[in-house]
């Protein structure tokens, strides 16, 4: 279905059609997790689904989306860490799921950023538990180093991309 | 050094599992973002999964099938008390499937402040009154400026409205149209307020006159109104604090 701001959803099926991926990907982003990804979209869609009224544009229907996102986020948050770690920000956007790639535009470009930054073995260590899911053993055994000193450096990397996302915000 | 908590987080997270909730604390937050931003950024990561957007799909139409089977036994109750009243109309409002929308964050939070207290006065028409928790009688006009047939609109900060003399009676009603939170205009050639968004009009005691919606919105909360000592007031919220 193509549906364009400033057009009218015919029900609320069109709705969910046109809307739980960009959900699920705004909420992917933020969590870095599927199970919670996915918990946190259906949170937004039966929140969301009582307030449907009378015919709203496509483009109210997504802001609305966005600020029910931000709350069930920030809900999740106070529960589970007491830390608002993540958040929506106020002129977040339902974008378009990009046509050839699966991954989160935002946030990869983020991290590629960050990424670059880095000194080479951070970088290494990061791509290949983060990105590539490789464990510990099989992390080590490509950097050539030991496993205990693997998660040293991945503890140090972290920190360290840490603080250059805090930076590059 | 981050504590034992962000570390179980972040190998969670590697793992693929639900992450387990802990007590962060200020220094692991930075550390646990870029954790989760470095993981949403893994290529195949982000689209949902088929079979979630097909069983989401199914819930959400069962939790609509039910809403629907629910409001014939709760539509019935003209001058309902506001939980079921208001449940009702919701339930009605969302079984008509013409529609999906939203308030916007403005319109939801007008929608709350303007029916979310119920006045014994509630007519059989839906219309209800608002008033506040805390509330003053506010000046909006002098006994001798809105005279019969008068009309005039008044900002007092917390509430926008207009106020009307008609047969020799005061009415107040909100300016905000109950569609989608626009402000409403004083249209006097035609002695009714019109919706600058949706061709939406309201008489002035805030019954609706026309739509162009799928569902007609409810009609305007009425305000309480007073005359004394040359004076017409409204009862509203204190002003907001400068």
């Amino acid at each position: 279905m193509h549906v364009v701001s400033g057009e009218f959803y015919p029900d609320w099926e069109a709705v969910y059609r046109d809307n739980v991926d960009r959900v699920y990907r705004l909420m992917f982003a933020k969590v870095g997790n599927r199970a919670d990804a996915e918990d946190l979209t259906a949170e937004v869609f039966l929140a969301a689904l009582r307030p449907l009224r009378v015919s709203a544009s496509v483009a109210e229907v997504r802001a609305y989306l966005v600020a029910t996102a931000r709350t069930v986020l920030a809900g999740y948050w106070r529960q589970r860490l007491g830390h608002e770690v993540t958040r929506l920000s106020d002129d977040e956007e339902l974008e378009s799921p990009p046509a050839d790639t699966a991954v989160s535009g935002e946030a990869a470009g983020r991290a590629a950023a960050v990424l670059a930054e880095l000194p080479e073995l951070y970088r290494r260590i990061l791509v290949l538990r983060f990105l590539k899911s490789c464990s510990v053993r099989e992390a080590a055994a490509a950097l050539g180093v030991s496993v205990g000193y693997a998660k040293v450096l991945q503890h140090r990397a972290l920190r360290r991309a840490a603080q250059l996302l805090e930076v590059n915000e | 050094m981050s504590t034992r908590g962000a570390r179980r987080f972040v190998a969670d997270l590697l793992a693929g599992r639900r992450p387990r909730s802990f007590r962060a604390q200020d220094t692991d937050i930075e550390e646990l973002r870029a954790a989760i931003t470095l993981r949403a950024s893994r290529p195949g990561s982000a689209a949902p999964r088929a079979e979630f957007v097909t069983d989401l799909h199914q819930r959400l139409a069962a939790e609509l099938a039910a809403e629907q089977t629910q409001a014939p036994q709760e539509t019935p109750q003209p001058p309902a008390p506001f939980g079921r009243g208001m449940d009702g109309t919701r339930r009605r409002l969302v079984a008509a499937t013409s529609i999906a929308a939203a308030a916007a964050a403005v319109g939801a939070a007008v929608d709350h402040t303007l029916t979310s207290r119920n006045p014994a006065q509630n007519n059989p028409g839906g219309q209800q009154t608002l008033i506040p928790n805390t509330g003053e009688w506010r000046t909006v006009s002098t006994s001798a400026n809105l005279t019969e047939g008068g009309v005039q609109s008044f900002d007092l900060g917390t509430v926008i409205g207009f106020v009307a003399r008609t047969d020799g009676t005061l009415r107040a009603v909100s300016g905000v149209c109950t569609h989608l939170g626009c402000r409403l205009a004083l249209n006097a050639p035609a002695q009714r307020l019109d919706c600058p968004c949706h061709n939406t009009s309201f008489a002035l005691n805030g019954t609706l006159l026309r739509y162009q919606l799928a569902v007609p919105p409810p009609a305007l909360p009425q305000l309480e109104v007073r005359e004394t000592q040359g004076m017409v007031q409204v009862y509203t919220p204190p002003g907001p604090v400068a």
